[in-house]
């Protein structure tokens, strides 16, 4: 199946809010919110769309059917680093390379502004994900090396703000 | 002891390169440290820094064996969460062992979250090894989840040849 991959914009919001909404089972994605974070001056994040043409449009007529959000961090050893917080193909439009391409795509705009590492999570039950992940030749640096992801928020973060 | 809490300048990134090894040393990993205070003044200090950095300093009379006075650091990313927006990545708390147990890394770590929450950031995240207990035991202690034991959270990476290979497969 034909489709394209090109960097998302301020118009892709409405699609990529849909598509969180279902990949991440919440109530609603908020689409403003998107657009503010990742298309403003200093934008939080980086989106990758994945398109395919009319023809192959969902039953609900969507032609964007996949995405990926990045944003550029940091590692104190090796140097420049990209996260990619979500990658996201619709159900009906797997298996075809829409996942790895968008994933391939994450890499080299990574590699152009000089990182070294590419860096997400997954949870280690999404075993359809770990597999596919590690197909295509990371590693998993929880089970290999022993970090574990902390996490600090709500009440627990407002009290450790405090001066 | 006195101590301050301050913004990183480009000066101080000689002694951050130098605790990044120290740490790096305590995680029994120094030979993973490619990349020295040149990198951190490029990446750190440029109109759009890839990081950003808080040291911590005490006064001339306190200083450490070696004539330290920049004696702990925390470097931290502004990061994205889809569901809850503005995050922070807190990639390195460090405080030299000898002036452990003064509120230093609990200061570094607050004042993180305490810039995160300026900018309307809703989560600070992090990762400890698992055999670092004390560490482990500090943070649980300020209120952090390990999401890892409690959710199944993994942190997989892609690097080296890999990368490259996932990148030349990439449609231009």
């Amino acid at each position: 199946m034909d489709f394209s991959i090109r960097a998302a914009n301020l118009d892709d919001c409405k699609d990529i809010a849909r598509m969180i909404t279902v990949s991440r089972h919440v109530c609603a994605c908020s689409r403003a919110h998107l657009e503010q974070d990742g298309f403003s001056k200093n934008p939080f994040f980086h989106g990758i769309i994945a398109e395919v043409p009319e023809q192959h449009r969902t039953k609900e007529g969507h032609t964007k059917i996949g995405y990926a959000l990045y944003f550029y961090t940091y590692s104190s050893w090796k140097g420049r680093a990209v996260y990619m917080e979500d990658l996201y193909v619709m159900p009906e439009f797997r298996g075809k390379g829409i996942g790895k391409a968008l994933m391939s795509k994450v890499a080299q705009l990574g590699l152009a502004a000089g990182c070294n590492q590419l860096d997400f999570t997954v949870l280690e039950w999404n075993k359809s994900s770990l597999d596919f992940y590690l197909s295509q030749g990371c590693f998993d640096v929880t089970a290999d090396l022993g970090y574990h992801c902390m996490r600090c928020e709500g009440e627990a973060l407002q009290h450790l703000a405090q001066p | 002891m006195n101590f301050k809490i301050r913004a990183a300048k480009k000066d101080d990134c000689k002694d951050i390169s130098r605790m990044i090894m120290e740490l790096a040393t305590y995680g029994k990993m120094p030979d993973e440290v490619k990349i020295s205070h040149k990198e951190l003044e490029r990446d750190g200090f440029s109109s759009n820094p890839f990081f950003q950095c808080l040291v911590a300093e005490v006064p001339e009379e306190n200083k450490s064996k070696e004539g330290h006075t920049i004696v702990g650091y925390a470097l931290y990313i502004h990061t994205y969460s889809t569901l809850k927006g503005p995050a922070v990545y807190m990639e390195d708390l460090y405080v030299m062992p000898d002036f452990r147990g003064q509120g230093i890394g609990k200061s570094l770590m607050s004042k993180v979250a305490q810039l995160g929450k300026e900018k309307q950031c809703m989560r600070l995240q992090f990762a400890v090894l698992d055999w670092n207990t004390p560490s482990l035991d500090f943070y649980v202690a300020k209120g952090a989840q390990d999401v890892t034991a409690s959710e199944g959270w993994h942190f997989l990476r892609f690097d080296g040849e890999a990368l490259d290979k996932l990148a030349n497969e990439a449609e231009d």
